[in-house]
Formats: C-alpha cells, structure tokens, sequence
C-alpha cells in the first residue's frame, strides 16, 4: 500500500525522512564550550565579512572597506562579499560590482570577464592565476542569505576563474548556496553547500566525489587550511528543528516573507536576543531569570577544526545568550586563528597553543 | 526511645558465593519513613526483599516486633503486616484492577458489583483515578503502580516497603503519593522508601540510609544530608579502586574520535525514549550510563532492529550517513549492527546448546557459514578460534552453556556477536553478572575492539566501568541523552549528578 502513494506524501503524514524535523545534536568534538565567549575584546568593526593574509598581516572586509590593524586601506563603492589572495594581486567581490582584481598597491587592474559574476559568497586561489569562487544565488544577494534560504532558492554555483584571460567556466550548477571552498592539495575542492548543510568534494573537472562532512549542526560557511594539515570550517548559523519545521510549510513561509519584517522572521541570522518581538521556539527560553544554555536560539558562534580528512577534532563555541555569534571567516596566522565576527562586529583572535590545534 | 518495628542484625546475602548485601544492620522505627539510598546494584532490593521474605538471609538475623522471624514467602510476611511494593509490577495482567485488590484474601464466591464499588471507593479515598473494572493488561506503567501502591495500601500493612514507586508517576501523582504516605505515617505505618530521586528522598524522610557496594555506608536522621552529601556517599568507593586499579595522576588519554558511524535524531518510542539525539563515533568506546528505567537499552534496541520507533514522528537513525530503520534485527545484523543483550539467559544464547553450537548459531544468523548446510568442521574451527581468543574455560567445546559461569557465559555470548563481523558494536551490561577474573579479560576485549577502528557502545550502570573504558560518556535520563563528557572532565560525581537531575 506504501508503494502505491508518493513517498513525498507518505513521508508527511508520518513526518519521517524529508520530512523528519531532526537537526543532528552538537556531540563529540562539536560538543559545546563558551571559549569563543572568554576570548578577550577584538578589534571593532560594523559588517566583518572575510580576512585574508596579505603582506604577512591579516586584511579583513569591513562592509565596503578594506582594513588591517594599521586602518582603512581601501574603500569599494559597495559592501565587499569576498576576499582572496592570488599571488601578489588581491580578488574582491563587491554587492554592486562583481569580482575586482587588485594589484599589490590596491590599484584595479580588473580584466574583461568572459561571463558576469555576482553575488560571490567565497573565494579559493589555486594558484597565482587559477581562482575557484562560489555564488549563492542567483536571485539573492549575499548580505539577502536569509531570504534564500526561506524562499528554499537552488540556483548557487561553483566556478573557476582564469586571472590571465578572464575565463569563467561554471562547474557545478542547482546548489543550495554555497558559502565556501577549499582547494585540497591534490586539486581537488571542497565546498559547503550550506542549505544541505554538509560538504563537498569535487574534482577539477567538476566532478562530485561525494560529501566529506555531512548531518551538520549548521549552515557551514568558509573553509580555511589550517597550518599542518588540516581545515577551519565557520559555522556562521545554527540549525533549528523551528526553521526545519517552517521551510516544510509552504503557505506559512511565503506568507512570513511577505508580510513581516525581515528581522522578525523565523529564520537564522548572525546576531539575536537584540529584540523581544524576536519569534520564541517552544515556550520559555529562561527559567528563574536565568537563560538556559540549551535554550534555541536564532544564532550561534561556531569554528569547527577538521583534520585532513574532514573529521571534526575540537572547536570553539558562543552559546545561546553570548555575543560571539556569526563568525564568517577564519584565518590562521603566526600561532594565531584570526575570525570575524559578524554578531558582535569585532575581529577576534585566539592564541593556538599549537599550530592548528585547540587553545 | 520505642523498639524498631524491623531490625535487621549483620545480615548477609549471597548469590552464588557472590555476596549481594555484607553485614549490613539496619531498623526501621514504627511511624517512620525511612529512604534507602544507593547506586544500581548497591543491594537495596535485596535488602528489602530480606524483610518481605522474598530471600532469606544467608547470615545474621531479621527481627520483626521484637520477634526473630523467618519469612519464607512473601504471603507469609503479607499476612504479618508487611507489605512490599515491587519494581516490576507483580499485578495478573489478565484480572480487572478491582480483582487484583482483592487478590490473596478472595472469598470461595465473589461478587464482582460489590467488589467494583469498594474498590472504587477506596481507590478515591487514596486519590488514585483508576478505574476497578479495567483489566490491569491494559493500563499503563504509572496506573499499574498506583495500583500496586493501593494494594499495599489496602492488606493493612505495618510495613510497607516502595521499591521506586515513583518512577513513572507523573507529578501530580506524585503529590497524591506523598500524601498517601503521609497519612499512612500518621496512622503509624512504617515505610521503607527506596528511590533514585534524591530530592523525593529529602523531601518525604525522616531517616535516610546509604549502601554502596552491598555495605551499610551511613544511616542518619534527614536533617543531617543534602543532595550533595548522600551523592559523595553514594559514589565515594575505595573497594573498587583495588578492581579497577587507579592510576593517580595518571589521566587516561582518550581515543581520538573517527568518522561518525551512528547518528540518531530525535528518535522517540512510547514514553521510554524520547526525543532522543546523540552520535557514536568511529574507533572509540562510547559509554552509556544512565539509571534503570532511562531508557538507555531502548534507544540503543532501536538502531539495532529489536525495538520499533514510534511510527508517527519517531525520528530518524543514520548509519554511515543514510537513514535506516530496521524492523527486524536481521537486516540490521546484515548492515553490521551487533547488539550484545544486557539480559544473556532470556536474549543472548540457546542455554541448552553446547558452546560450539551457540558461536556458530551466531555465524548462521548472520548469513555468514561458508556451506550452505551446518558444517561441523565449520563450527569446530571456528569455536577453536573464538575459545583461544576469549579465553572461554570449560571441560570441552561440547558442554551445554547453562553449565557454565557467568563470565564464560557472557564470553560466549560475546564471541557469538563478534563472529557476526560487526560494524557497530553495542554491548549492553557487558559484565554484569561476571567474575572477576573474567570482567578484565572482557574490558580487554572492548579496548581491543576500539582500537581496532570499530565503533563501540558500551551501556553500563556500573560507574567505574565507565570510566576505566569509555573515551566519550553520554549519560540519559529519562529517554534522553542529557549529557556528554568527554573522559578528562568525567568525574562519579558529575555523571551521577547529570544522572539524577
């Protein structure tokens, strides 16, 4: 009798499979810690976005400006989404004006494109001229992730990008927002596919291997090399059997883009707990006055390190009711895992205790 | 000061050489609520079960009234006025709840209208909304013990003893039960209280005792604990250190976690598991330690096909990554999930099978024998391998398992899973009920197997085992995983405090 309905409809009115409501715990090495919460204050910044290493210091996107410990160095027409280093040349992705080609001196030298590229999420060099970047979507913009992910969008894509001649070659197409890459070094690249929230390996050719890191507690945003082998993966939002529930809710989810303002929404975001017309999951979030730790909440501040392998082996933690919240990019440095981080505006660093491992 | 209703004089009782309760003296004064406390296995029940006559002492003295008695049933001590309200319901199933009160002090004829009316009666003067005319089949957990609670209630006892009548009540029941025991205490019935709930201990006592180990550990008046204390008294063991040798200093490392084999969300099951969500990682001993009742057994039956989840929203297991949901254990067995019963006599071998016969029994379930019929050349190489290889002592591979000891019996228990080649291994109770010369062989069995890259689960009440062998500890309560320690933060305390709160 199963058989001869569509598993779609079966799978609804016994709320199994696609339509489980089931977010995988934070166990093993996700388990929970309030270290990025005990870090000291970072440097203030309004929209941190992504750093980089360039010229031996870390360079970090603030909204539309360009910024090292030294201030200011450059300033872009319009929010920056994206950093990377090719060589000495340095790749921006702006909201407005796609992909910008910098030179040491921060002086556009852009080619011609053979294809526009916008809405660029993440940037991975290959080498001096061979830059792999990923879109999100082709209707949101970058700084509109959370509409994307409520209007349940598949139109993210992966590419790669020759510096020299400015060919674009689109790889992989229909995805659900990629936010970052990681080019292993065999040549192959890792992605995060954010709305499946796992990641995957792809050969140069575009060839999908597989998913290397799956069931994740998240939206997995970028993934960095740690120094000794190994990667960082940002986990810039929480995942939340609330926002599960809404997304298998069509006439609800449509109805909640329309009509209510976009921070109200029962979404994700980077920042929470500003408001207390904020949407509540499940009944009290305090008891006795005192916020519980497992209480759901909106966002989260997550940076998970992966061995070589993607195994997950420890990682650093803001909780519900902490500030550290939303950390969208890494960069490890001298001993140092520099983050930004996008809920508390600051550009936070840890000393490692050794190279790529836990403090 | 009055004489004890119930005195117990260095009473002592062993099972087969192993002693359950040693020199343990305890009273109970008339009108009192006294709580007995302690881990699983600390030998409450038997305590207990010494004074309603369910065991007799091996050595020392019961006295009741003043009197040396020995009950040597539990009618008998029934009939004396003292009552016991077991764990595991003792009601018939197939009688209506009325005939179940009624049951031990029937008339020749009964008449069921006049039955149904005083029960009904007296089952609302306690408070309980029970229906009398209900068959007991099919009531549930929590009604079954109120029913229970109300039979104890109703034969007049003196003494009545609570083996954990709380557990599945829900907190209103709960309050109507502390009244009940309330009013009992001003009529001047005595009451043994034994719980897992520490606050109900503090809250309802007068006198609080702690056994550890089968030992008397302290017995003082209420005022004199609090949670944290009768917790120290509870765990503190030096016994055990000699067991299971304590390295001071000498932190144990864990297993670095591998991929992630197992991954249950929100899986749910009746009121047993519930909304259950927790991972088991490759290459490394993950221990499960929750009190009885918890639901730990369930969830992991569950992903072993012996189980079936809730059919409505029941959540979801992922082996490897795809989702599974076994009805049966064979497929499960086939996709490598190898549960190991925590109860080997009813669940883990044919008892009157040789040993030979059970390992390869295994084989066959699995789907593994090389011939398509039995083959006893099979079997005897295979038993040869697994006999040398656990270390299983008997005459010859010949005997009937039921003839063994307990530790071999679990070793052929074990080796019966482990031919069965598994991917995720789930021991339940690996050493309960084990010697122990054979518990250390069967702890090296399990490290052997982590470090084999293999996946293990090992479910276990029994704290010390826990910690000497897991490199992750998840602890449940209540049909939920509530908690996760890794093994340098691990402490007895902070498990058993996860465990109870």
């Amino acid at each position: 009798m199963m058989k001869l309905l569509p598993t779609g409809f079966m799978d609804r009115f016994l709320g199994r499979g696609s339509a489980a409501l089931t977010v995988p715990p934070l166990d093993g090495a996700l388990k929970p810690n309030n270290l990025l919460e005990e870090l000291p204050k970072g440097i203030a910044a309004t929209a941190p976005d992504d750093i980089v290493l360039w010229n031996d210091a870390p360079l970090w996107s603030d909204a539309g400006k360009l910024v090292s410990q030294g201030g200011v160095l450059v300033e872009m027409s319009s929010d920056i989404t994206a950093l990377a280093v090719c060589g000495s040349n340095l790749a921006v992705a702006t909201l407005q004006d796609g992909l910008l080609l910098l030179d040491s001196a921060l002086q556009p030298i852009t080619p011609e494109w053979s294809a526009p590229i916008q809405n660029i999420t993440a940037l991975a060099t290959a080498s001096d001229n061979d830059l792999w970047y990923c879109t999100g979507s082709e209707t949101c913009t970058p700084t509109e992730w959370r509409r994307d992910l409520m209007e349940m969008n598949r139109t993210g894509h992966v590419g790669r990008i020759d510096l020299t001649t400015g060919e674009v070659r689109v790889l992989k197409r229909q995805l659900g927002y990629p936010a970052g890459i990681v080019v292993l070094p065999n040549g192959h690249v890792v992605f995060s596919e954010t709305w499946a929230s796992h990641l995957v390996e792809m050969s140069p050719e575009g060839k999908v291997l597989g998913h290397v890191f799956d069931e994740i507690p998240g939206y997995p945003g970028r993934i960095t090399r740690r120094i000794g082998g190994g990667y960082w993966l940002c986990i810039f939002a929480p995942r939340s059997p609330l926002v599960e529930f809404v997304l298998r809710e069509p006439a609800y989810r449509k109805a909640m883009l329309k009509e209510v303002a976009p921070e109200f929404w029962v979404a994700p975001n980077y920042r929470s707990g500003a408001s207390f017309s904020e949407p509540m999951q499940g009944g009290a979030l305090k008891q006795m006055g005192v916020l519980k730790p497992w209480a759901p909440t909106w966002s989260y501040g997550l940076v998970v390190a992966l061995d070589a392998d993607f195994i997950p082996t420890s990682s650093f933690h803001s909780r519900t009711g902490g500030r550290r919240h939303g950390i969208t990019s890494s960069m490890e440095h001298d001993g140092k895992l520099w983050l930004t981080g996008r809920g508390s505006g600051e550009i936070l660093n840890i000393q490692l205790q050794t190279e790529g491992s836990k403090t | 000061m009055t004489a004890p209703v119930v005195e117990l004089l260095n009473v002592t009782k062993e099972f087969h050489g192993n002693a359950a309760i040693k020199d343990v003296t305890f009273d109970l004064m008339p009108g009192e609520v006294h709580s007995l406390l302690g881990e699983n296995g600390a030998g409450k029940s038997t305590l207990t079960k010494m004074i309603a006559g369910v065991y007799e002492p091996t050595n020392g003295e019961v006295h009741y009234m003043g009197n040396t008695v020995e009950f040597t049933s539990p009618q008998e001590a029934l009939e004396n006025g003292i009552s016991m309200v077991f764990q595991e319901t003792s009601l018939v199933p197939s009688l209506t709840v009325a005939q179940n009160l009624e049951l031990g002090n029937e008339k020749l004829l009964n008449r069921l209208r006049g039955l149904y009316i005083s029960s009904q009666q007296f089952l609302q003067s306690l408070n309980f909304e029970v229906d009398p005319t209900t068959l007991v089949s099919q009531l549930g957990a929590a009604k079954k013990q109120m029913v229970e609670i109300a039979r104890a209630v109703r034969h007049d006892a003196k003494v009545i003893i609570f083996d954990e009548p709380t557990a599945t009540l829900t907190p209103e029941e709960k309050y109507h039960f502390f009244q009940l025991v309330k009013r009992l205490k001003d009529q001047g019935v005595s009451i043994i209280f034994i719980s897992h709930a520490l606050e109900e201990a503090l809250q309802i006592s007068d006198r609080i005792t702690i056994l550890r180990d089968g030992q008397h550990v302290i017995t003082d008046e209420v005022a004199a604990f609090d949670r944290d204390t009768i917790i120290r008294h509870m765990v503190g063991r030096n016994l055990t250190d000699e067991l299971y040798g304590d390295d001071d200093g000498q932190a144990r490392k864990s297993r670095p976690a591998g991929k992630r084999v197992l991954s249950v969300q929100n899986l749910s099951m009746g009121s047993l598991v519930r909304n259950t969500s927790f991972s088991v990682f490759e290459g490394q001993v993950t221990g499960v330690f929750g009190l009885i009742g918890s639901g730990r057994t369930e969830m992991f039956k569950i992903v072993a096909g012996i189980l079936k989840r809730d059919l409505f929203h029941g959540g979801e297991v992922r082996l490897n990554g795809k989702p599974v949901r076994y009805r049966v254990p064979r497929p499960a067995i086939h996709d490598g999930i190898i549960y190991v019963t925590e109860d080997r006599k009813l669940e883990g071998f044919f008892e009157t099978k040789s040993i030979a016969e059970n390992i390869y029994s295994g084989l066959v379930g699995a789907d593994l024998n090389k011939s398509k019929v039995i083959s006893y050349s099979e079997m005897a190489e295979l038993t040869k391998i697994w006999t040398e290889r656990l270390n299983i002592k008997a005459i010859d591979n010949d005997s009937r398992v039921i003839e063994l000891s307990g530790g071999n019996q679990q070793k052929v228990v074990l080796a019966k899973a482990l031919v069965q080649r598994p991917k995720l291994i789930i021991l339940d109770e690996p050493t309960r009920g084990v010697d122990v010369g054979a518990i250390a062989e069967i702890h090296a069995v399990i490290n052997e197997l982590a470090e084999s890259g293999l996946p293990v689960v090992m479910i276990s009440s029994y704290l010390p085992e826990i910690l000497s062998l897991s490199d992750r500890i998840l602890v449940s309560r209540l049909g939920r995983i509530v908690e996760e320690f890794s093994i340098d933060e691990a402490t007895d305390e902070k498990i058993l405090y996860a465990a109870v709160h």
